[in-house]
């Protein structure tokens, strides 16, 4: 019985003018999207490479080793194919030195805004926004539309057991409608295989847990367009109901959360954090330069009654010692801001956590969030690829800083600028600097960070079970609600 | 004839169900936006203001200007950002002036808070591209499909209804059916915007009507695109079908995948390449005036503080000669990536422009300010700032340190030195475009919109005219 009525809905279903249509807008997007993903990845890409090759140039052409600095990359994800996620918004780079924090700024759209006007059109924006529309505006007339042509009286003459009815229904709309999903994902899958993408074998599987993440979306919203159907009477009243749930779930739940997350939470601007550090900065600066003149006085004071030949051997016997102080006195300014830097950071980073934590929260009432969490969880590019990159570089600044340091200390210079001024001596200024340029061979590169497959994992966990659960709900709604519908 | 067409159009769509539920929801998401919206914009607000008391407080306390090494400067949030949001969030709005050299813009806020480029927000421009043009079609697809099924085409054309008649009361009365009760949220989000405390000048009010304005007319367009559609079709359900493919390719995929095809074909040459230039060619110049530094000889050799003042004057001049360089060649850097650009965005939203919701979107981002001009706008600003600070600066030290060495001598004499006074410091106050400015941008995709609507008038009107009643 089920297999004669999902055959009667499958022929019902092909033989529309809905599914060749669906087919083939479905087919022109996933390929036309895919093919405009691959294109976007490339020139992320090249990018990237070009940006490597100009901060090793950039690297070999400085000539000090205190005051070396480089620029560290993010490295794009081939998965960026299908699901960009933020990875336009999140900065690419930051510069690597010893008085600038670590920084992702320069984001693809803030260095070219005109591809921020619309942004992407990606796989994921497709099924999320595309598909399911198309689901629940063919599902919406599913028992209704059969009540007013009359063909459901005529099927309940026979002996059919209700329940074999709607899951033949909510099957038949699946197979129908997962065909023009399915078909043109694999089309696109090949595409990116004959274009040669490095996905790599971890990258096929995240590729094909994507796919189906796609489909139990996309079922969720079959399974609510025939419960729609199933609880109204005529199908003018369902497709308003469903065209208004779709609106909700998939155009304002999302961007209501984080706008209600971002007044409930509100995290204090960058610029603002960075004036708390300036403000550190300067008073701490300002403090050593006092130390800095009161140990000049003292040294001056040791010197009290010597005669000039004397006092030249003195200060001869002493630069290095005094110049190694001044030095600490430097870099224990420097380890102070540092510090201070890491606490507001982290205090910074808990509030943007907790503010992005309330957002997920209620933007998980649609599962078109969920789908989108978990679709970029997968692609490991949603939000959390700005804070794993600037941690992976803050690392490596750290390594950096020590390295160049250590490199200093061997060659033993000093670099910038000695400026003595003196009413007896008069003026004098000399740069011990390294001449020529340095063997920066070893200078530790920048490695991107790996992923949590752990973390990762657990969140899309609970994104596709969010849905998953949603989806049944909505089954066993059309199920109990088929269950009493009157079918004349 | 047209009146009682008119009229009878309005009474069918205002009694349906259909208006009332798409009435209702379009109300309620109109508010929550203009609430929304007013909230961000208080929030932003506050949190600008709370970063430029805090660039302010660490100066205080100085007794030099010349320890004043730089200061910060702020996009600050425009209301109409907040119901227009075009590229204000994408691009960075802090500027770290130092008096004399470039000035990269930082903190672009999806960038900082990518949890917001996620979903992005819900804005009035959204709304009317999306939402209502959505509405637009539920509303236009059963106009003459529909009447037929329902067999009260035939019943109207018993009586002697000319056909042209007939088409222009559809259009327009849908129109107003559509558009009326939609000024009533409007005005009501506008007084919310008021009550919110969310301040607007004249200029912005007559920007934010002719936001309004435009919006209109592109949901006027989706109107005459469905009329026109359901003219051409014999059933509701097909054209509803037909309707729904073009609101797709012209709402979500022709603008996007226009811009993203088009605008990779232009070759721009890339930031970085040029920011690792400059580097490099300021390094060179660096490693050029070091040589001149070391044999700086002042003419003074006895007071120190002579001394200090006389190279401080030399690394003013020298910092100034290596500036004018160092501008000429980083203009002729940007002017090759400007004209790229130029060339990019030509070419990429000349194609996008076939779809209305481009011209609507590029017509709601000028008029609200927040379009790719934002950005030129407020550089340019930016760089006039700067000339001020720099005189600022130079009017109190008598240099423009401009982000160079400083020098300074305490003389521990315990003379009480007096802290600077802050509020001297020259403010940087954003000046939004006047109607007069945006203008000039908007009309020509107001034009276009307007054109959308007539040719789909045209084609209705001639598909209708062979329309067979039975």
């Amino acid at each position: 019985m089920f297999g004669t009525i999902l055959v009667k809905e499958l022929k019902a279903v092909l033989l529309t003018p809905r599914f060749p249509a669906t087919f083939a807008v479905c087919s022109i997007l996933i390929v036309l999207s895919t093919f405009i993903g691959i294109r976007e990845y490339r020139t992320a890409e090249a990018r990237y490479a070009e940006g490597l090759e100009l901060a090793a140039q950039t690297l070999r052409t400085q000539s000090t080793w205190m005051s070396l600095s480089t620029t560290a990359y993010r490295k794009p994800d081939p998965m960026q194919v299908f699901v960009p996620g933020v990875a336009g918004d999140v900065g690419r780079l930051s510069p690597i030195d010893g008085t600038e924090d670590v920084k992702l700024d320069n984001s693809a759209y803030a260095d070219d805004p005109i591809f921020a006007l619309f942004r992407s059109i990606d796989v994921a924006f497709i099924v999320q926004v595309v598909l399911s529309l198309f689901a629940i505006l063919f599902t919406y007339d599913a028992v209704n539309g059969e009540r007013e042509g009359g063909t459901l009286q005529l099927t309940f003459a026979g002996p059919v057991p209700r329940g074999t009815f709607i899951m033949a229904k909510l099957a038949g709309a699946w197979i129908a409608l997962a065909v023009p999903l399915v078909v043109p994902m694999l089309l696109g899958l090949l595409l990116v295989a004959a274009y040669g993408v490095p996905l790599g074998a971890e990258g096929w599987v995240r590729c094909a847990l994507f796919l189906l993440s796609s489909l139990l979306y996309f079922t969720f919203f079959i399974a609510l367009g025939v419960f729609i159907s199933a609880l109204t009477r005529r199908p003018a009243a369902s497709f308003l109901a469903a065209l208004a749930a779709w609106v909700l779930l998939v155009l304002i739940v999302p961007r209501l959360a984080v706008m209600v997350a971002g007044a409930a939470r509100p995290v204090p601007g960058v610029a603002e954090k960075e004036g708390w550090i300036d403000a550190f900065a300067k008073d701490r600066w300002d403090r050593q330069l006092k130390a800095l003149a009161s140990r000049w006085e003292v040294r001056q004071g040791a010197m009290e009654g010597m005669t000039a030949a004397e006092r030249e051997a003195y200060q001869q016997a002493k630069q290095q010692e005094w110049a190694n102080e001044d030095d600490a006195g430097r870099q224990d300014v420097h380890k102070d801001i540092d510090a201070y830097r890491v606490r507001v950071n982290e205090e910074q980073a808990n509030r943007i956590a907790a503010q992005q934590q309330l957002a997920f929260a209620l933007a998980r009432l649609s599962p078109a969030s969920s789908y989108q969490l978990a679709s970029m969880g997968l692609a490991g590019t949603g939000v959390e690829m700005k804070a794993s990159n600037e941690e992976a570089m803050r690392a490596y600044r750290r390594a950096f800083l020590e390295y160049t340091a250590m490199k200093q200390k061997e060659t033993g210079t000093q670099g910038g600028f000695r400026i003595t001024v003196d009413s007896q001596t008069g003026f004098h200024f000399s740069a011990p600097r390294e001449r020529g340029t340095l063997d920066v061979g070893d200078v530790p590169v920048f490695v991107p960070p790996a992923g949590h497959p752990g973390r990762v994992a657990s969140s899309v966990l609970i994104d596709t079970g969010l849905v998953a659960a949603l989806t049944l709900l909505s089954c066993a709604g059309a199920f109990v609600a088929f269950m009493r519908y009157d079918v004349r | 004839m047209l009146k009682l067409v008119i009229a009878k159009e309005l009474r069918d769509i205002l009694t349906s169900t259909k208006f009332i539920v798409s009435f209702a929801s379009c109300s309620v998401l109109i508010l929550v936006a203009f609430a929304m919206g007013a909230a961000a914009y208080r929030s932003e607000a506050d949190r600008v203001e709370a970063a430029r008391r805090e660039n302010l407080k660490q100066m205080e306390g100085l007794t030099d200007w010349m320890m004043v090494r730089n200061n910060r400067i702020f996009l600050p949030p425009q209301p109409l950002a907040a119901l227009v949001a075009g590229v204000a969030d994408d691009i960075g709005g802090t500027m770290v002036v130092h008096g004399r050299g470039e000035m990269p813009q930082e903190d672009a806020r999806y960038g900082e808070e990518p949890v917001f480029a996620m979903f992005r927000f819900l804005d009035l421009e959204f709304i009317f591209q999306t939402v209502l043009s959505l509405f637009a079609i539920v509303f236009a697809f059963d106009a003459v499909s529909g009447e037929k099924e329902r067999g009260t085409l035939r019943l109207s054309f018993a009586n002697p209804l000319p056909r042209s008649t007939f088409m222009a009361g559809k259009l327009i009365g849908s129109f107003l059916a559509l558009a009326l009760p939609l000024l009533v949220p409007l005005l009501a989000g506008c007084a919310l915007f008021t009550l919110m405390g969310v301040p607007l000048t004249g200029a912005e009010w007559l920007r934010l009507a002719l936001i309004i304005g435009a919006g209109l007319l592109y949901v006027g367009a989706f109107l005459a695109i469905g009329i026109a559609v359901s003219a051409m079709t014999a059933r509701s359900s097909t054209s509803f079908l037909a309707l729904l493919v073009i609101w797709i390719s012209v709402v979500l995929i022709i603008p996007r995948s226009a811009i993203l095809i088009a605008g990779r074909a232009v070759d721009v040459p890339s930031l970085d390449d040029i920011n690792a230039k400059k580097f490099r060619y300021a390094e060179q110049l660096f490693a050029e005036d070091r040589t001149v530094m070391s044999a700086f000889a002042p003419a003074e050799k006895s007071d120190p503080r002579a001394m200090i003042a006389e190279f401080q004057k030399f690394m003013g001049g020298l910092n100034d000669a290596r500036q004018k360089k160092m501008d000429d060649f980083a203009a002729r850097l940007s002017e090759e990536r400007a004209n790229a650009q130029a060339l990019q965005s030509a070419v990429a939203l000349g194609i996008a422009r076939v779809s209305p919701a481009t011209c609507f979107t590029l017509a709601a981002s000028s008029l609200a300010g927040t379009s790719l001009a934002l950005e030129d706008r407020f550089v340019a600003q930016a760089k006039d700032y700067q000339d001020a600070f720099a005189k600022f600066i130079l009017g109190k030290t008598g240099v423009n340190p401009g982000g160079g060495m400083v020098f300074r001598m305490r003389i521990g004499n315990g003379e009480e030195e007096t802290p600077i006074d802050t509020h001297e410091l020259p403010t940087f106050e954003y000046r939004p475009p006047s109607p007069g400015d945006v203008l000039p941008a908007s009309l020509p995709e107001a034009g276009a919109l307007a054109a959308c609507v007539f040719i789909f008038f045209g084609v209705a009107h001639v598909a209708f005219r062979r329309y067979d009643l039975r």
